[in-house]
């Protein structure tokens, strides 16, 4: 097979194809490791004072699975004397911080999955740009409060072993750990319970995934899968041991049936993002490879670029170097959402659904995305705009034109909520494009506003009904002869 | 009933000196008592500036500041009780004294800071070596209650073999880790960002000396 030339992403196809032709039983992977290697001698001592001094937390965990396999304290908090963040407790060196990479130690696969998922890199990728939103137009105070909740913090260990409060407490799921490992598993695993159950319901999402840019908590309930989960929810046999889509249960997927868990053959995965085409939460939406290193990282590409070959080098997030392992193309993270889909749909329901997706990411990015970024653009280059992000006004009606209201039309389409695509979304869109936006380019081009902003719409082609200023409607209640 | 005669040996210089080595004793050990009662004060304490630093963290806490107005002086948790125990604390604590004339510059709070560490896991030292016995002047862990819930089930039934400062470390001065977890490169670093200095001045401050 080896002496086949088979380019990376067709490698990656067969691989993922013997994946599933395995038909591996497609369930969150069994900790795999002895038990001799949990049950830490000091862990009872931690307990019995815990069981005094807060006993609330030390409660929660008497009732988890963790208790139950006599998983302690100490096993997931013990630390060496030499980690970052190591404190002397009771006698006993440990972290406050349980990483991923902590958790990893019996939980690989879920480890291996998650770093460098999107979720994994959440920090990473805003960590620059943060500051001229919430420092400029808020103020320093809110990183900590709003943004660092779900992105993460890249957490400060001071000199004096505390964790700096600027940093910490924090459980986004992007953090940056002081061992170096990214993500929060708590940020949806509740501590110090850890329920299974408690991690498939929708509510897991939801800290996060709500508000004006992803407000994927209200377009799930607005939904027919919300819809039927609500109705059904006693029957979702969320306890279960192994959660299979299609035949674990039946009655409505929730966020992370379609996202992360198992359907049919198609196996659970800890990287969220690894069945989505699109990026929805830009200025211009690009479908997406997935290129996965070397060291099990992973990053997301815009698909219009060259898939890189295996063995190339590529600068990360973060500034790290990672050498390309495989990429999985677009078309191949579809096929494994659609399989989640066909468990209870059927194919032509599905592609049908795609396309109607499709097409309004497509409508969102030519009709408005792409011409407002040109406008934008054209106006930096001229000088017309400072660069600072955020002194003008229409820098904040771009902002929302594609964070808010430009994301909630495409998540909403994404996930079939009519309101939030429509009225939420793209009405908000286009109501933000013809009646702030233009009027805004317009003003800041002054004399400039034909080249920058009239020829960016003649060549769009999209916006000629605005060259028709006689088409009056009854929809503002108006019959069309009273005009006359 | 003859009349009661002194033994022969107490001449007269035999009565004046014991008269003299009496009345010298009792000043001697007044004097002591009194040397170590004012030596344990805070006011005797601050004299130096460089204790100024500890007496800032100090006065933020209960240990200071008690809603009954019980307060425990520097003396009263530094120095053992007992006028002989006491003058032993005073002369090994002397070389504070010389450290202070010939050592670092410790009024500089950067020298101070930077030191600090040593000073902290010296004292901790000594509480250990004493069993925390200077705490139990005052608590008395049967007669602890505490505000929360489970205080006093925690210190009667999770306290075998342990003393007062093995837990409670760090209560009344500036938090310094165990010194198990401590690390000079990071706390070195903690200090510079907090006065604005250079990366690196804190070696070199360090060896200046």
């Amino acid at each position: 097979m080896c002496a086949i030339p088979v380019s990376a992403p067709l490698k990656f196809i067969i691989l993922c194809a013997l994946t599933l032709s395995i038909a591996v039983p497609a369930v969150a992977d069994k900790v795999k490791l002895d038990p001799s290697n949990w049950g830490h001698d000091a862990g009872s001592a931690c307990v019995s004072c815990h069981t005094k001094a807060s006993s609330g937390l030390a409660q929660q965990w008497q009732d988890s699975a963790h208790a139950a396999a006599g998983v302690n304290c100490m096993d997931c908090h013990r630390a060496e004397r030499a980690d970052v963040d190591a404190i002397e407790h009771e006698g006993q060196v440990i972290a406050t911080i349980v990483s991923p990479k902590d958790c990893g130690r019996c939980h690989t696969k879920e480890f291996e999955e998650q770093q460098g998922s999107v979720h994994a890199e959440a920090y990473s990728i805003i960590e620059e740009r943060v500051p001229a939103l919430a420092h400029n137009v808020g103020g320093a105070a809110m990183q900590a409060a709003s943004c660092d909740q779900c992105h993460g913090s890249r957490v400060k260990v001071r000199g004096d072993g505390t964790l700096d409060p600027a940093t910490w407490p924090n459980s986004g799921i992007g953090r940056i750990n002081p061992d170096g490992s990214k993500g929060s598993c708590s940020s949806c695993h509740g501590r110090h319970r850890f329920s299974k159950a408690q991690a498939r319901e929708p509510e897991a999402c939801v800290r996060c995934h709500s508000g004006p840019d992803s407000p994927d908590k209200e377009i799930f309930e607005a939904s027919k899968h919300g819809m039927v989960y609500a109705a059904h929810r006693d029957e979702m046999n969320l306890e279960a041991t192994e959660w299979v889509a299609g035949r674990d249960y039946t009655a409505a997927p929730t966020c992370v049936t379609c996202h992360m868990g198992a359907a049919g053959k198609l196996p659970s995965t800890h990287d969220v993002g690894l069945r989505n085409v699109w990026s929805l939460n830009t200025p211009v939406s690009k479908r997406q490879l997935l290129v996965i290193f070397e060291d099990g990282r992973k990053m997301e590409l815009p698909s219009d670029q060259p898939a890189p070959r295996r063995g190339t080098e590529m600068a990360r997030a973060d500034g790290t170097i990672g050498i390309v392992k495989a990429v999985a193309t677009p078309e191949r993270r579809r096929q494994a959402m659609s399989l989640v889909c066909v468990e209870c749909h059927g194919k032509g329901f599905t592609e049908s659904f795609m396309r109607q997706f499709d097409a309004v990411v497509e409508l969102y990015n030519t009709k408005f995305g792409e011409p407002a970024r040109t406008i934008i653009a054209g106006l930096y280059e001229r000088g017309l705009l400072t660069p600072t992000a955020f002194d003008e006004p229409i820098e904040f009606t771009y902002w929302e034109l594609w964070h808010d209201e430009g994301a909630r039309g495409r998540h909403g389409a994404s996930m079939m909520s009519p309101n939030h695509a429509w009225w939420e979304g793209m009405y908000l869109v286009g109501r933000n494009f013809y009646a702030r936006f233009l009027p805004e380019a317009r003003a800041a081009a002054g004399e400039h506003a034909d080249e920058l902003v009239e020829a960016v719409l003649r060549a769009n082609g999209q916006h000629e009904w605005l060259d028709q200023p006689d088409q009056m409607s009854t929809i503002l209640g108006f019959a069309p002869q009273e005009a006359e | 009933m003859g009349r009661l005669l002194a033994p022969l040996f107490i001449t007269r210089h035999v009565l004046i000196a014991l008269v003299v080595g009496g009345v010298g004793g009792v000043l001697f050990m007044t004097f002591l008592l009194e040397f170590d009662h004012y030596t344990s004060s805070n006011a005797f304490c601050t004299t130096c500036h460089s204790m100024t630093y500890a007496d800032e963290t100090y006065r933020q806490t209960v240990h200071y500041d008690s809603a009954s107005g019980v307060r425990a002086s520097c003396g009263d948790c530094h120095v053992s009780e007992g006028v002989f125990a006491a003058t032993w604390d005073h002369a090994v604590g002397s070389k504070d004294l010389f450290k202070q004339l010939f050592g670092p510059d410790y009024d500089d709070p950067v020298i101070n800071a930077l030191h600090l560490p040593e000073a902290a896991f010296a004292a901790r030292k000594w509480f250990q070596a004493r069993d925390s016995a200077t705490c139990m002047r005052c608590h008395t862990l049967e007669a602890i209650q505490g505000k929360r819930a489970d205080t006093a089930a925690i210190h009667r039934e999770e306290t075998d073999g342990k003393s007062c400062i093995d837990c409670h470390y760090n209560l009344v001065h500036r938090k310094v880790p165990d010194e198990s977890t401590f690390k000079r490169e990071a706390w070195n670093r903690m200090v510079e960002e907090e006065f604005g200095l250079e990366p690196g001045t804190a070696e070199r401050l360090m060896s200046a000396h």
